[in-house]
C-alpha cells in the first residue's frame, strides 16, 4: 500500500553540464502500475535509480505515503527493483537468491522458508531451487528476479527494462505473467521500458519522457488518441502516425484545412478558437490505421478522397502496409489497410480520411492543438 | 600413413617440450638427488644418483640445523602477511573499482607505483624506519613490510577482476538491504574468490621465497626464516652442499603443495579477464 510522488526531480551526473534529469514529476496512485516509456537516454532509468535511492537525487523530491525519501537509504525504501540483467547472485542457489533480502531484514527461519517456497511454486520455480543461476534458461532466470522481488513483499516494485533480454515469444508470455502477478499483488509499481507494446499493454497510465522532461502522463489509450506533442505521436504508435504539411484556412464556422491537392472542412475545430493558427501552417498528424482504401461503414458522407501514388505495397499477412505519395505535395506517409488491398505499386489512386482522426500540432512547439471540448 | 605424418610434424613440438623440461626441471630433480647424499658423496661424483638414501639428512637438518625453527619463523611470517595483504588488498580493490570519490585516481597511483620502485632502492630507508619503530629483528616488522611490499600486486590483480563484477549486483544488494561491507563480504568476495585465489598463490609463492628483505631485516638465528637458513650452511671456508640440497628441499615442499592444489583456480582466476 503506497503512493509514490516524484516532484520537480532533476538528475545531474557528475562532470556533466546538462541535467539528465529535468523537473520530472508524477503521482503513482496505490496498487497502480505505472509505466515510464521512451526512447534510451531520455533519463526514464535514472528517474527509477533516484526513486530506489541508488543514485543521489540533484533536486526535487521522492515521497512514499507523503514521506520524504530522499534521505532514507535504498535498503530502508521498502522497495524491491528488478534489472534489466536480472542481476541474480552468480554463487548463490535460487533459493538463496530468493532468501537473501528476507535473511537481512531478520525474518524468521520457518517464514523465509514459507515464503521462498511459496513464491517458487506461484512462479514455477521449485524445482530449480538448488540451480545456480547459470543452469538456468533466460525466461527462468527472469522469474527468478521477479520471485525475489515478490517474496519481500515490498511497498513498491521497481521494473527497469525486465523483458529486453528475453526473446519475443517469451516476451509475450512474461509480460502477461508479470501483468497478472501485479493484479493479485496488488502492489504499486514503476515500470521503464522504451517498448511502446509493452507501455501499451501493461501500464494503466503511462508516462513519456523525452530528453529528460515528462512529456505527457496519462492512460495508454487516452496518450494515443490525443497526443500532447508530435514526439508522442510518432512515439506511439508503429508504424508511427504520419506527419504532413498543412495549411488552415478560414471558411464560416469551421476551419479549412488544405493538404496535398485538396482542402476539407475539420468540423471538429472551431475557426473562432484557432487564432494565430488560422491562415498559417500546421502540422498534420494521421494514423496509419485512419487511412483507407474505402470509407468504413455510415461514414461514406463526411470521408474525405486523399489523391496518392502507391510508391510500394508491404503485405504483412493479418494486413497490408502501403507506402504512398501524397498528390500535389508529395510526402511519404504510411497507410495500414485489410490484406485484400487492391494497390499496387505506381496506382494513382486515392485514400479515405475521416477528418475527425486529424491532429493538428504547431509547427513551431510542435505542440499539439487542442479539439475544442 | 596420415598417422605417421601427424607424428612428424609435432616432433619439434615435442622436441621443444622435452628440451624445456629438461632444462627447468633437470636442476630441480639434481638438488632432489643430492639432497639424500651426503656432500663427501656430491663431491665425489656430483651427477651420480644415490648409492645409498641418506632420509637421515631431513632429520638432522631439521633438528640440529634449526630448519624447524626456520620454517615455523617463514610459516608464521608468509601466512600472517597473506592474510593481511588479501584482506586488505581485497578491500582496497574493492573501493577503488567500485566507488568514484575525491582522489581516487592519486589512490590508485600511489599503491600501484609500490611495483615500480625495486627493493633495492627501498630497503635503506625501509631498514632504518624499522630500526627507528623497533621492528628491526622481529617477524612483526617482517610480516609489515611484506603486506606493504605485496599490496600493489594484489590490489592490481583483484581490481582488475572486481570491476569486471556487474553494477547491479551491487545495487541489487543494496536494495536487498546490505550495507556497503557487507555487500563486500558476501558478493565481492565470493564472486571473486578465483581471483583471490590467485593473488593468495602467488604472494604465498613470492613470500616464502623472499630473501632480500628477510637477510637485511633478520640478523638474529632464532628469527630467521627458511630462505636465509639455507644460506647458514654456506660457511666461510666451506660449502656443505649436501644439507643445502636438503633445506631447499624442506622450504620448496610447501610451495609445491599450494600450487598443486591452486594452479587451476589460479590459471583461471589470471585468464578471467581476457576470455569475457
Amino acid at each position: 500500500m503506497a503512493v509514490v510522488t516524484v516532484a520537480g526531480l532533476s538528475k545531474r551526473y557528475e562532470g556533466s553540464t546538462e541535467l539528465a534529469v529535468k523537473e520530472v514529476g508524477f503521482t503513482v496512485a496505490d496498487g497502480e502500475f505505472m509505466v515510464l516509456l521512451g526512447p534510451s537516454g531520455c533519463g526514464k532509468s535514472s528517474v527509477l535509480r533516484m526513486i530506489a535511492g541508488l543514485e543521489p537525487i540533484t533536486a526535487g523530491t521522492v515521497s512514499i505515503d507523503g514521506r520524504v525519501m530522499n534521505p532514507v537509504p535504498a535498503k530502508d525504501r521498502d522497495i524491491a527493483m528488478v534489472f534489466q540483467s536480472y542481476a541474480l547472485y552468480p554463487h548463490m542457489d535460487v533459493y538463496t537468491n530468493l532468501a537473501f533480502g528476507l535473511r537481512r531484514r531478520n525474518v524468521a527461519r520457518e517464514e523465509i522458508d514459507r515464503r521462498v517456497r511459496g513464491v517458487a511454486a506461484k512462479l514455477a520455480l521449485t524445482p530449480f531451487l538448488t540451480r545456480k543461476p547459470h543452469a538456468l534458461s533466460g525466461g527462468q532466470r527472469q522469474r527468478v528476479a521477479l520471485g525475489r522481488a515478490i517474496v519481500r513483499d515490498p511497498k513498491v516494485f521497481l521494473f527497469d527494462e525486465p523483458l529486453s533480454n528475453l526473446d519475443a515469444a517469451l516476451r509475450v508470455s512474461t509480460r502477461n505473467e508479470l501483468i497478472k502477478q501485479q493484479h493479485e499483488l496488488g502492489t504499486t509499481t514503476i515500470y521503464v521500458t522504451h517498448d511502446q507494446v509493452e507501455a501499451m499493454t501493461m501500464g494503466d497510465r503511462m508516462c513519456i519522457m523525452n530528453k529528460g522532461e515528462v512529456v505527457q502522463v496519462g492512460r495508454p489509450l487516452e496518450l494515443y488518441r490525443s497526443p500532447a506533442d508530435t514526439f508522442v505521436a510518432r512515439f506511439l504508435g508503429n508504424p508511427p502516425m504520419n506527419l504532413l504539411r498543412g495549411r488552415l484556412e478560414a471558411a464560416g464556422e469551421h476551419p479549412l484545412l488544405r493538404l496535398g491537392g485538396i482542402a476539407f472542412e475539420l468540423p471538429d475545430w472551431a475557426a473562432a478558437a484557432l487564432g494565430r493558427h488560422l491562415g498559417g501552417e500546421v502540422t498534420v498528424g494521421v494514423r496509419p490505421e485512419d487511412l483507407g482504401e474505402s470509407p468504413a461503414h455510415g461514414l461514406e458522407a463526411k470521408a474525405v478522397r486523399l489523391p496518392i501514388r502507391v510508391i510500394t505495397v508491404e503485405p504483412l499477412g493479418a494486413e497490408t502496409l502501403l507506402l504512398l505519395a501524397l498528390q500535389g505535395s508529395d510526402e511519404e506517409l504510411i497507410a495500414r489497410v485489410g490484406r485484400d488491398t487492391a494497390f499496387r505499386n505506381g496506382d494513382q489512386a486515392a485514400v479515405v480520411l475521416d477528418p475527425a482522426a486529424v491532429h493538428l500540432f504547431d509547427p513551431t512547439t510542435t505542440k499539439a492543438i487542442p479539439r475544442p471540448r | 600413413m596420415t598417422l605417421w605424418l601427424a607424428y612428424i610434424r609435432r616432433t619439434p613440438l615435442l622436441l621443444f617440450v622435452l628440451l624445456y623440461t629438461i632444462a627447468t626441471g633437470g636442476p630441480f630433480v639434481w638438488v632432489a638427488v643430492m639432497s639424500v647424499r651426503t656432500t663427501p658423496e656430491i663431491f665425489g661424483n656430483p651427477y651420480a644418483l644415490p648409492s645409498r638414501f641418506h632420509w637421515d639428512k631431513f632429520t638432522d637438518a631439521w633438528t640440529n640445523s634449526s630448519y624447524g625453527t626456520y620454517f615455523w619463523n617463514s610459516t608464521i611470517v608468509v601466512v600472517t602477511a597473506v592474510a593481511l595483504v588479501t584482506v586488505v588488498g581485497a578491500m582496497a580493490a574493492h573501493c577503488l573499482a567500485r566507488y568514484r570519490f575525491r582522489g581516487r585516481r592519486l589512490v590508485r597511483f600511489l599503491i600501484l607505483s609500490g611495483m615500480v620502485l625495486p627493493p633495492q632502492l627501498l630497503i635503506l630507508s625501509l631498514f632504518q624506519i624499522m630500526v627507528d619503530y623497533r621492528l628491526y629483528n622481529s617477524l612483526t616488522g617482517l610480516i609489515i613490510v611484506y603486506v606493504a611490499t605485496q599490496l600493489a600486486m594484489t590490489v592490481y590483480i583483484l581490481e582488475g577482476f572486481f570491476a569486471q563484477i556487474p553494477q547491479d549486483l551491487f545495487d541489487a544488494a543494496r536494495m536487498d538491504g546490505y550495507s556497503d561491507f557487507e555487500i563486500f563480504w558476501r558478493i565481492t568476495l565470493p564472486i571473486g574468490v578465483a581471483a583471490i585465489f590467485t593473488t593468495v598463490t602467488l604472494n604465498f609463492i613470492i613470500l616464502w621465497n623472499e630473501f632480500l628483505y628477510a637477510v637485511v631485516l633478520m640478523t638474529e638465528d632464532s628469527k630467521r626464516t627458511l630462505p636465509l637458513g639455507i644460506m647458514h650452511f654456506m660457511g666461510g671456508h666451506q660449502l656443505d652442499v649436501g644439507m643445502i640440497a636438503t633445506g631447499l628441499m624442506i622450504a620448496i615442499l610447501p610451495v609445491m603443495l599450494i600450487y598443486a592444489f591452486f594452479s587451476e583456480t589460479m590459471i583461471k582466476g589470471m585468464t578471467a579477464g581476457a576470455v569475457r
